[in-house]
């Protein structure tokens, strides 16, 4: 599931112990620096380079976890 | 201690844009814009740029207008801009990242602003204001009737070509004006001290309301190479780096931290794309040389990196360094180097006497780069912009609140500042802008803001708050102030005290706060 990898990912780089799919990466206290690291660990583990832009629009892993799936369904 | 830039002529109507109708007339095809699959060469974007200055005159907003411009990175962006500057008039660049509250607080601060250009994609932003919008793409049928030639407006050097916020210590955002000849005389420096030419192709990779961003915007158009902008609103390392391995791009433009995280892309992924760049043009805050370090040292590392000082008052850069001859020991602070061409910077004690090697003193800018003042202040803050008598000679200059020495090699070093001024990447911010947003939530009876250092060297702000009723979730702030302000302006850090300390002036006091509270801090988790 890409959700549970985001999941991770967002754990790892605002180093938590766990969150919810719903928590805003904002209000988690997530500054410019962690969201570039986890730009980077999309593309590196992911294989798929998701806009910053999008990761404001989209600042909860459910969300850009389903942003990420609609470009898989996009480009099979 | 005075340093004295190069004494450099220039043409006698120092103005930008006749730099790049120069170009426009000698290499009409070369690429002037690539951005997002569009692109446009000189000859298109002159002819685009002096149809939309017909415009703008024909509507009666020419010399000495002011035009709002609220647009994401385009080609459209730069038809905006030089249409402006062909009119005469001077444009304010409106970030579309900011929160519209923002913007609107701003778009107030301008006084007899003629319009605002704006997209589809950026209207809803300002379009409460009490301002006209004009969206640009909407006036493509008016525009295709207009002359394709520049309209035959005077300008002179003194003339504002643009104007630019910076944050004030009354809490109110200050809008600083800079002249075509401050802004030339900057451009002209860089290309000519440097050897940049038609080929020193540039990306823009900082936000649009900045001052480095009007130097990076144009820059490339000054020389005669191409420019390419990304089609994102806020910061993409991952599409900025993209950008530099699929194009011959040459130059870069940023604050310090956007230079920490393009190396720590690069690092990460191990490519060489920086590395083998004629130059990056970086400042803006304090550098922590140890980010960079390792990848500046990496073998076969052909980037010149250039330590830049300035002021958004006196037309962004003042002082530029090769960080090549920086050899760091223990806690040395990397030097900002020597002045422009036709400029210079002297060190004054309190009784506006001249400091001597290696001794402190308040940095004053003096010279063709000096401003043309703030356009939304009658106030104190004015008098930064003052005349100062050297050798019996009267000199305007500019009091910048930097502290500063100059070492045995002649080179500026700044440290700090003389107020409470900080610096987030690369965003001149006072505390008190923060503090009176704070102050306007429910809940919040009052708030003092101050600067920390994270242990990697990340400056980072951090709020105290005082509650009004049964104490403050910070979350819930956090949401409320993302709304009112930049994101570089919203507080890392929360945390709820029972009081401020303040000084026997009744000021706060910053450093009582820092010490009574962060040991606290530091054993309290996150809550406020």
């Amino acid at each position: 599931m890409i959700a549970d990898h985001v999941r991770a990912i967002w754990c790892r780089e605002l180093q938590r112990d766990d969150l919810s799919p719903d928590d805003d990466f904002f209000a988690l206290g997530g500054q410019s620096v962690i969201m570039a690291r986890i730009q980077g660990a999309f593309l590196d583990e992911l294989d798929v380079e998701v806009p910053i832009d999008q990761m404001f629009l989209n600042p909860t892993v459910a969300s850009i976890s389903a942003y990420i799936e609609s470009l898989g369904a996009a480009t099979p | 201690m005075i340093l004295q830039g190069k004494r450099v002529a220039l043409p006698p109507s120092p103005v930008v844009h006749r730099q790049f109708e120069a170009h426009a007339r000698t290499t009409p095809d070369a690429v002037a814009v690539l951005c997002a699959g569009r692109q446009l060469t000189y000859a298109e974007l002159d002819a685009r740029a002096n149809r939309f200055a017909h415009f703008l005159i024909a509507d009666g907003h020419g010399r000495g207008a002011k035009i709002g411009v609220c647009l994401d990175y385009s080609v459209d962006l730069l038809v905006a801009i030089l249409g402006t500057l062909k009119a005469g008039a001077a444009y304010v660049p409106f970030d579309p990242a900011y929160p519209s509250a923002r913007l609107e607080l701003l778009l107030g601060q301008v006084p007899d602003l003629a319009l605002i250009v704006v997209s589809p994609a950026t209207a809803g932003l300002v379009e409460t204001a009490a301002v006209r919008t004009v969206v640009i793409e909407e006036l493509a049928d008016r525009l295709a009737v207009l002359p394709a030639t520049g309209p035959d407006v005077e300008v002179t050097g003194d003339d504002v070509c643009y104007a630019v916020f910076t944050s004030g210590s009354t809490g109110t955002p200050k809008l600083t004006a800079v002249r075509h000849e401050g802004w030339f005389n900057l451009l002209n420096w860089l290309m000519l001290e440097y050897g940049l030419h038609s080929g020193s192709h540039n990306l823009v990779v900082s936000a649009f309301g900045f001052d480095l961003s009007q130097r990076s915007l144009m820059m490339p158009l000054f020389c005669g190479a191409t420019q390419y902008l990304m089609a994102s609103r806020n910061f993409d390392a991952a599409m900025a780096y993209r950008m530099l391995t699929r194009h011959d791009i040459r130059v870069v433009h940023c604050a310090s931290s956007t230079l920490y995280l393009l190396v720590d892309w690069e690092t990460a992924r191990r490519g060489s794309e920086l590395t083998t760049l004629d130059y990056v043009l970086f400042g803006g805050e304090p550098l922590h040389f140890e980010r960079i370090a390792d990848w500046a040292r990496r073998p076969g590392n052909t980037c010149t990196l250039l330590h830049q000082y300035g002021v958004a008052e006196c037309t962004d850069v003042a002082t530029s360094y090769d960080l090549a001859g920086h050899r760091p020991a223990g806690d040395d602070i990397a030097p900002v180097g020597t002045p422009a061409y036709n400029t210079e910077i002297h060190l004054l004690d309190e009784g506006m006497r001249g400091v001597g090697v290696g001794e402190y003193g308040q940095v004053f800018i003096c010279g063709t780069g000096v401003g043309a003042g703030y356009l939304n202040s009658t106030g104190p803050e004015n008098e930064r912009f003052t005349t100062v008598v050297v050798d019996g000679e009267p000199r305007r200059m500019y009091r910048t609140g930097d502290r500063g020495r100059v070492t045995e090699d002649g080179d500026l070093v700044v440290a700090g500042r003389m107020d409470a001024q900080v610096k987030v990447r690369g965003m001149r911010i006072d505390p008190a802008d923060i503090e009176r947003a704070l102050g306007r939530l429910d809940g919040v009876r009052q708030a003092a803001v101050v600067l920390r250092h994270t242990d990697d060297g990340e400056a980072e702000l951090m709020a105290f708050l005082v509650p009004s009723g049964d104490g403050l979730d910070e979350n819930d702030v956090r949401a409320r102030l993302l709304e009112a302000l930049p994101r570089n302006m919203v507080p890392a850090r929360f945390l709820s005290i029972p009081q401020i300390p303040l000084s026997p002036h009744g000021k706060v006091d910053r450093a009582a706060l820092t010490a009574e509270f962060l040991d606290q801090y530091a054993g309290s988790g996150t809550t406020a």
